[in-house]
């Protein structure tokens, strides 16, 4: 993670944001929002839609005009260094359209153009990863198909970083995991990558630290692991006799322990270890583990009223006013 | 392969450019083939036409006579036709430049490019001014080709001065219409407000002269610096032209402010 040099600023991020807000008349918005993406690291932004992950972005990017606050990409100043972090940047829009009367060719040549050129053979190596094809009319083309041109833009310049909101929407898995050897390829490479998202599970799989946003407001920054540790997820054990229910409500960060039959079901917080070799005692039918969603994760920051993080979720509470 | 904002504007008219000139040179031949009988009948038409309101009469173009070949061009070419299809043209340019950019969702990958917001909103009324110039020349070339046929001689200077001068007129309008794009970020928007004012100060322009006292609106109407000086008779009118360059320079730095100023949707 240290390392290079990112940029002429004082700022030691490759991507940092101080106190950045965007106010919008009534509710929507961003409010206070700081971080810093180290040089190099994947870094995720994850929250419901309408959060404000789209809206940080933008604003960082200079497309549109932070309230209050400052952003700086690679040390430069957001807005007044806008060109010089574009060049370096590559971008991809959360919900973008592309020109529908050119082919998937033309219009990464447009582009590629307006950058003063790239290396064909980096967009041609690119499109035959994700299996594009650039020789059609992008009118024709399935969403996940115009999905795959603006990740190759976002790429295909090889930028010192890389922004690209909810990257996968409309990937068939199989693309998701090319997307997701770029993405570590690019790592490699030296580049700092921002990803953001709304589900959790990808975010897991790439990121080395995750900034947690809700209703505008960054809750916390924690490395992906801690996140994990700390997040619900949902259980459920089937046994080939009577659930031993009363040898799973003791464990520790076991809760909601539901019998139904032979099946057990409970949620629990942190790692599954005591959950496995507890059951390893009884014969197993099935084991179902549900992904924790994004609730899950902001009642074990928050709880259900914004207090302790180990409070007994019981109803659904705000975490921000 | 697209080079330049500009040239990937005009590239995706390309269509409709080809329509427009094409359009524009049909219009000038169906006027050009009903001159010689409406020659034959002048005089008619000119006490017809002197028995109307001053107002109506200035649609016509003052000083009317449809038996030269410079009266007729004006009276039924250059003083509405030509220069409507020219405002069509380029309002809609100007509302599709940023606005229809937007609204379609293709501003921001556009934007995320290392181009400032000056120069796509330079290079889109760039492509504006290329596809006026386009078919402003085949109205000079219509008429110059296929006029001389029906018995339309014109000078040609003289004919370049009247399309050149529609061009600009058309071009103002337009450049207004960015501007409002860019303000606002509704083509519909800035389609409309620049088409309803086109169509108003053109009925200050051609009203204002019949109302005692109020000759002078006529000053503050574009179009007063597009057929006033008459150029089809007259030739160039620096003055006049300066007046539409010096407007249409105005509406686009406005755009540029405007357009640096506002966050564009997402």
């Amino acid at each position: 993670m240290e390392g290079r040099p990112p940029g002429t600023g004082t700022n030691g991020g490759a991507i940092a944001a101080e106190r950045l807000t965007k106010s919008y008349g009534r509710s929507r918005g961003i409010v206070d929002v700081t971080f810093e993406v180290l040089p190099g690291e994947i870094f995720g932004f994850l929250g419901p839609n309408g959060a404000g992950k789209t809206t940080t972005i933008r604003t960082i990017l200079d497309l549109i005009r932070p309230t209050s606050g400052r952003a700086a990409v690679l040390g430069l100043d957001s807005h007044e260094h806008a060109i010089e972090i574009r060049r370096r940047t590559g971008y991809l829009p959360g919900e973008f359209a592309a020109y529908e009367n050119m082919n998937g060719r033309d219009y990464l040549g447009y582009f590629a153009h307006l950058r003063g050129g790239v290396d064909p053979e980096r967009v041609r190596l690119l499109a035959e990863r994700l299996q594009s094809d650039l020789d059609v009319r992008i009118s024709s083309l399935s969403h996940g198909n115009r999905q795959k041109l603006g990740l190759i833009q976002a790429f295909m310049h090889r930028p010192s970083v890389l922004v690209l909101d909810e990257p996968t929407q409309g990937l068939d898995p199989i693309m998701q995991q090319e997307f997701h050897r770029l993405i570590f390829e690019a790592r490699e490479a030296g580049t700092t990558v921002f990803i953001s998202s709304h589900v959790l599970p990808e975010i897991e799989r790439l990121c080395d630290r995750v900034g947690v946003i809700r209703e505008g407001r960054l809750i916390s920054v924690e490395d992906v692991g801690t996140l994990k540790a700390r997040a619900l997820r949902t259980i459920e054990l089937q046994f080939d006799g009577p659930a031993p229910r009363g040898e799973f409500e003791g464990l520790p960060g076991v809760r909601d322990v539901e019998v139904h039959g032979d099946s057990l079901r409970f949620t629990v917080a942190g790692d599954l270890d005591r959950i496995v070799k507890t059951a390893a005692r009884h014969r197993v039918v099935d084991l179902v583990s549900h992904e924790p969603g994004l609730e899950e994760i902001f009642l074990a920051f928050y709880g259900p009223d914004g207090g302790a993080p180990e409070g007994a979720p019981e109803e659904e509470g705000k975490a921000a006013p | 392969m697209s080079a330049t904002i500009a040239t990937k504007t005009l590239r995706d008219q390309r269509r409709g450019l080809i329509g427009w000139a094409g359009g524009m040179v049909g219009l000038v031949l169906m006027y050009a083939v009903f001159y010689p009988s409406i020659r034959e009948n002048a005089g008619q038409l000119q006490k017809y036409v002197q028995s109307m309101p001053d107002a109506m009469k200035r649609m016509f173009g003052e000083g009317l006579d449809f038996g030269t070949p410079v009266g007729y061009l004006k009276t039924e070419l250059f003083s509405v036709m030509a220069p409507l299809l020219l405002l069509i043209l380029s309002i809609g340019a100007g509302g599709r430049a940023i606005a229809g950019e937007e609204e379609r969702r293709t501003l921001d990958l556009l934007l995320a490019n290392p181009v400032t917001r000056r120069r796509v909103v330079l290079e889109k009324f760039a492509a504006m001014v290329g596809a006026a110039a386009t078919v402003g020349t085949a109205l000079w070339v219509g008429v110059a080709l296929f006029g001389p046929v029906f018995g339309l001689r014109v000078d040609l200077s003289n004919l370049a001065a009247a399309s050149f001068s529609a061009v600009l007129l058309g071009l103002t309008y337009g450049a207004f219409a960015l501007l409002l794009g860019c303000w606002r970020g509704r083509r519909g928007t800035a389609i409309g407000v620049a088409s309803a004012l086109a169509v108003g100060l053109y009925l200050v322009d051609i009203l204002s002269p019949s109302i005692s006292g109020a000759r002078w609106l006529e000053k503050l109407s574009p179009f007063h610096y597009y057929l006033g000086p008459d150029p089809l008779r007259n030739g160039f009118s620096a003055g006049d032209s300066a007046v539409l360059v010096v407007l249409a320079a105005l509406f686009v730095g406005g755009a540029v402010i405007a357009f640096d100023r506002r966050d564009p949707a997402a």
